[in-house]
């Protein structure tokens, strides 16, 4: 082997490194090192407050799982109302999705952006337009006492602050979002597919469900996910729109943090989120290409 | 016949469509006509006014918290542009050990919820404010530069993922070609892709600045006693007499967020149409 080759290999692998540094380091530095804290944390090995034990042991763990647990309830509570929310969104989004993918020919894409443009805007904006629109003297009850359609004695409570609010306000959150992995997968799907299965005689619902809708399963999926994993940990519309009933595991995470001060159960209740939101990203992971995220 | 949708389906299908469109902007121009209204937010409307525009401008605490969003979401999309571009590079061009691995770590911040990694980077703040005031008497604290950190981690995945399928494309005799004709990887890369992957860099800035200046869930957590513009609102929502107000530059920010969101988009795609060809190599050679 020649000097310059044994040279050249070695510049090739420093510029790899060079390009490579900054990012890893912040990475493991800001975000690695933290959740590698918290994950200690949780098993008693820091001791940060006079209040710790500071003694390594499973037994916040073990009252985190065990039997009538309040914060397993609550989790379980979390994965009800996340469960429906996606439901709800998928079966929202999936019409517009095949709507523009297949039906649209010009200006698909001005469409497409018009319903994702909100999602690229302000979260808590626009969770705080339905904490107006949905209060007791809010946009909604406020028009209905004006039209004399209900007395102000009685507005309609349930609009805001329940389980209702929490999950009306999710979906709205996140049908931008998912309208485009649906949309993707239909997009690329192979029309003359279903030219071919109207050929052979079937009928348009037979080629919908036999056809398209099997083909466009993976980005239904994604979807599912998309909008399944970050509202199970969901804290901000519960807590501007939710109230007591509305009250989920995330809540019970921040307050842990920031009210209660029990740092160490937080934590526990936090890596449990996180094993559970990585359980489902390894399980759904192949569905779901990040790829599709971006353009 | 068309498989896709009978006529009857056709029109249901844009009813839909229709619909939900509305449903996605109806609370975005509900907050806006509200803040034009004389009086609380609530019906009747009692006439038109500005005065919440002109009281959220001459609120001191309000601007205050906008000037440090601005100055987290600037300072972090900065920072995340930079490592973002190198992050791409590594990944595209590059071959080395553990490169899997490598990109399963970039794009590990899409998927961890802010809640945890917000109260992650609390605790280690707090850890190491500990070891500090034990070790040398003194210590950092929250603050803006704890947000800037934690904003730079959760926008790096998408600066990566918008600027990556641009490199993928942007050939790499271009640059193999400036070599060639004399020019040194500093100059090659400042003269010639660092021009072509412009459209990538701003579309790239401006999805991270976004993503920073109303980012509640981590700034809530790391912000201290110098509240982001979110983590102002939220506090303020507490009072119904500054409601209005909120209302009004709520307003504001969503309509300034949609013409940044589109415009973005649709220079992307102009430059994209425009110089698509060059990226191949093809324009040129």
């Amino acid at each position: 082997m020649s000097d310059p080759a044994k040279k050249w290999k070695r510049r090739e692998r420093e510029a790899t490194a060079g390009l490579l540094s900054g990012p890893l380091l912040w990475l493991l530095l800001f975000f690695v090192a933290p959740v590698v804290y918290v994950a200690v944390y949780s098993f008693g090995g820091i001791k940060l407050f006079p209040t710790d034990a500071g003694v390594v042991s499973l037994d916040s763990w073990r009252r985190f799982l065990g039997g009538g647990s309040v914060y397993m309830a609550l989790f379980w509570k979390s994965i009800r109302i996340s469960l429906t929310v996606s439901v709800i969104v998928v079966f929202l989004s999936y019409p517009v999705g095949y709507f523009l993918a297949l039906c649209v020919k010009k200006r698909k894409y001005v469409l497409l952006l018009l319903i994702i443009a909100p999602f690229l805007t302000s979260y808590l904006l626009r969770v705080l337009a339905w904490k107006i629109i949905l209060g007791d003297s809010g946009v909604i009850n406020s028009f209905l006492f004006s039209v004399h359609l209900r007395s102000p004695d009685h507005p309609i409570t349930w609009l805001l602050y329940s389980q209702f609010s929490v999950m009306l306000v999710l979906a709205y959150v996140w049908i931008p979002f998912v309208a485009l992995p649906i949309f993707v997968s239909l997009d690329n799907l192979d029309r003359s597919v279903l030219e071919a299965a109207s050929d052979l005689g079937a009928s348009r619902w037979q080629t919908f469900w036999r056809v398209t809708f099997r083909l466009s399963l993976p980005g239904v999926v994604a979807a599912f996910v998309f909008v399944f994993v970050p509202t199970i940990g969901e804290f901000v519309t519960p807590l501007l729109v939710g109230g007591p009933s509305g009250y989920m595991y995330g809540n019970a995470i921040q307050d842990l943090f920031t009210k209660g001060l029990d740092w160490q159960t937080g934590s526990v209740l936090a890596m449990f989120l996180l094993l559970v939101v990585a359980g489902l990203m390894v399980l759904f992971g192949r569905f779901v290409q990040v790829r599709n995220v971006a353009t | 016949m068309d498989a896709a949708a009978s006529k009857g389906g056709l029109r249901l299908l844009r009813v839909f469509f229709a619909l939900l469109a509305v449903f996605l902007y109806a609370p975005m121009v509900v907050l806006a006509i509200f803040s034009f209204n004389n009086g609380d937010v609530s019906f009747p409307l009692q006439g038109f006014t500005t005065r919440w525009y002109a009281q959220f401008f001459s609120n001191p605490l309000l601007i205050g918290a906008l000037r440090r969003s601005a100055i987290v979401a600037t300072l972090s999309s900065i920072i995340a542009v930079a490592l973002g571009v190198l992050a791409s590079f590594a990944l595209i061009r590059r071959q080395f050990l553990g490169k899997s691995a490598t990109s399963a770590l970039f794009f590990s911040p899409l998927v961890i919820p802010y809640l945890v990694f917000g109260i992650s980077l609390l605790l280690l703040f707090t850890v190491v404010d500990k070891l500090l005031t034990q070790v040398a008497g003194v210590y950092i604290g929250l603050g803006l530069h704890a947000v800037v950190i934690g904003h730079v981690v959760v926008s790096l995945p998408y600066v990566i993922l918008t600027i990556m399928p641009l490199l993928e494309r942007l050939s790499v005799s271009l640059e193999e070609a400036a070599h060639d004709l004399g020019a040194g990887t500093w100059q090659t890369f400042r003269r010639i892709t660092l021009p072509l992957l412009l459209p990538a860099l701003i579309s790239s800035f401006l999805i991270a600045f976004t993503l920073s200046f109303d980012e509640f869930a981590i700034a809530s957590f790391l912000a201290g006693t110098q509240p982001t513009w979110p983590v102002y609102l939220f506090a303020q929502l507490r009072v119904p007499s500054q409601l209005p107000q909120l209302v009004a530059v709520a307003s504001v920010i969503l309509l300034g967020s949609l013409v940044l969101v589109l415009f973005a988009e649709i220079v992307r795609r102009v430059v994209e149409r425009r110089y698509g060809a060059e990226y191949s190599g093809r324009g040129i050679v």
